[in-house]
């Protein structure tokens, strides 16, 4: 039975609406797709045709050692260099992890800034606040992810939501639920769309947008038969909200139905050698699905490799024996040779297909690691310094912004805070931070972050 | 979210001269891919396989020599108290050649 207001709808074979529309994620958040765009009926949320670059972000959850992977200190003492060599990149002068030989053969696309820091505490969860928010915890004001205040100003341009995260959003990284990837202030519209499915699973199905298997019948037959009855809903009812409604519910159906979505959300379609080059894993799936997302409209994606830090291999590297127990060898043997497939493959597929000049590619995490090894074989939680990265859209590669001091302790110059990263990405994806506004708290118009971009990485 | 691995990955590898070459990879689960080089059973030498498609091996010493691909299949992080693998383990992803010296 289906509740619209006050009118209740049975549907075909005793199927409920929720067994029929399962909205995994989005539910969770208390915002199904209809509602999504219900609200896009209402006004809040503005599909239209805005000329700027899509950007997909890569999120390393647990945060890489900025020593063991793109800001190497060959000449240190041994428990601050670490146990891995650097190796020449192809742009002249720069070094980086010897685990990463792909992407030392496209440096020329990259440009590595080094000296970003944040002054707020330790903990997962402050970093991932900073890198995609750029603003610190406010409990009174949380505020939106990068991605969330595309869709607020930008909108969708197409059948595609405008803000996807893949595979699913960030769980329990030690410290409380806020990771800065919910639209905040800007309300439930501009929540990110998760897939919440492994893109790289064999019975692979996008979890938001799951439609349940009736008992007899096929499921587009059960479709049409739902959307008949809410056009005879419709013709009971004639008040403007319920037509919304069911607009809403048309809307979320048409999704369901149209063969762009289902295109774009089938990795079927892919070549097989492609898929081989991004890597046969959840996270080199999900960097192949942010493509196709991009390719089929979607504004903003988010890859998060990983959505814990808890019993499993994972980029935070403590070795603590227990459960937060990675090591060099998680970091030789899968994290480095998974990123480096995962990432040069997105960089050259865009490029071959002519889109990484209109994609913004960033590579971001919550903060560095200690630049001593802890006794265990470690390093731990360090926000005073760390490396992230930048490729794609107006971005000017082969080069590296800002440097750190002798054991990659603190910024030695142009030290890069959290806010002028996202300006950077902003500008990166063709936006005029001067002249375009958002809705504050209370519908104040603000800048979308307050910080400039670091001007040289588009010189 | 665990990961996932989907199949089971496989490269054809062949030698010319002192020269190792093998194919892309099918089934690329994207872990460390290495050149694993024995005499007698013993492993003399491992070299990454990822940057390139071939390797120039640069052993010297007389001997019949073994080549195979390994590479890393994550079942989970688990380790011992010597911080080594548990269940994770290299396997063999690829044919067997031989070479003599």
């Amino acid at each position: 039975m289906l509740n619209i207001g006050k009118e209740r709808v049975p549907l075909c074979d005793g199927t409920s609406r929720r067994s029929f529309l399962q909205v995994g994620s989005a539910a969770m958040l208390g915002l199904s797709l209809p509602s999504f765009f219900r609200l896009e009926a209402n006004g809040a949320v503005k599909a239209n045709d805005t000329k700027i670059n899509n950007c997909i972000t890569i999120f390393l959850v647990g945060s890489p050692g900025q020593l063991d992977t793109w800001d190497m200190k060959p000449d240190a003492p041994a428990e601050v260099r670490g146990k891995f060599k650097p190796t020449q990149t192809n742009v002249n002068g720069i070094q980086i992890c010897e685990h990463f030989p792909m992407m030392a053969k496209m440096m020329d696309k990259v440009a590595l800034i080094r000296s970003l820091h944040h002054r707020t505490g330790a903990t997962h969860e402050n970093g991932q606040r900073w890198m995609m928010t750029g603003h610190d915890f406010n409990a009174d004001s949380v505020k939106p992810h990068m991605g969330s205040v595309i869709s607020r100003v930008f909108g969708q341009k197409g059948e595609l939501p405008c803000n996807v995260v893949l595979p699913g959003p960030i769980g329990n990284t030690g410290a409380g639920p806020l990771h800065g990837q919910t639209s905040g202030h800007l309300g439930s519209a501009h929540e990110p769309f998760f897939l919440n499915s492994d893109p790289a699973s064999k019975d692979f199905k996008v979890g938001d947008l799951d439609v349940a298997q009736g008992p007899t019948g096929s499921r587009l037959d059960a479709r049409k038969q739902l959307l008949t009855q809410l056009d005879e809903l419709q013709r009971r009812t004639e008040s403007r909200s319920t037509q919304m409604h069911d607009s809403s519910y048309q809307r979320a159906f048409s999704l369901l139905t149209s063969p762009k979505a289902k295109q774009a959300f089938d990795l079927g379609l892919e070549n097989e050698k492609l898929r081989d080059r991004y890597g046969r894993n959840t996270f080199g799936q999900s960097c192949l699905m942010a493509r196709r997302m991009v390719e089929s409209g979607v504004r903003f994606v988010t890859v998060n490799h990983f959505d814990t830090v808890f019993n499993l291999s994972c980029w935070d590297m403590h070795a603590d024996g227990g459960g937060l127990n990675n090591t060099y060898l998680d970091y030789e043997r899968l994290l480095c040779p998974q990123f480096d497939m995962a990432f040069t493959a997105l960089i050259q597929d865009l490029e071959q297909r002519g889109m990484l000049q209109n994609t913004v590619v960033a590579v971001l995490s919550e903060f560095g690691r200690t630049p001593r090894i802890n006794p265990k074989g470690g390093r731990d939680h360090y926000p005073n310094a760390w490396t992230n990265f930048l490729a794609g859209g107006n971005i000017k590669g082969g080069q590296v912004i800002g440097s750190t001091d002798k054991i990659g302790s603190r910024p030695n110059d142009f030290p890069i805070e959290p806010p002028q990263i996202l300006a950077s990405i902003y500008q990166a994806m063709g936006i005029n931070l001067d002249t375009t506004m958002m809705p504050g708290p209370g519908d104040r118009p603000v800048r979308l972050i307050e910080a400039e971009p670091i001007r040289q990485l588009f010189s | 979210m665990e990961q996932k691995f989907e199949g089971s990955p496989k490269s054809d590898i062949r030698i010319e001269g002192n020269k190792l070459i093998r194919s892309e990879v099918s089934d690329d689960w994207g872990s460390l891919l290495r050149w694993v080089i024995t005499q007698d059973g013993k492993e003399i030498s491992m070299h990454n396989a990822r940057p390139d498609l071939s390797y120039a091996h640069k052993i010297v010493n007389k001997g019949k020599y073994e080549v195979v691909l390994h590479m890393w299949k994550y079942v989970d992080y688990k380790k011992d108290a010597k911080g080594e693998f548990i269940n994770s383990k290299f396997v063999e992803v690829s044919n067997k050649i031989t070479f003599t010296i």
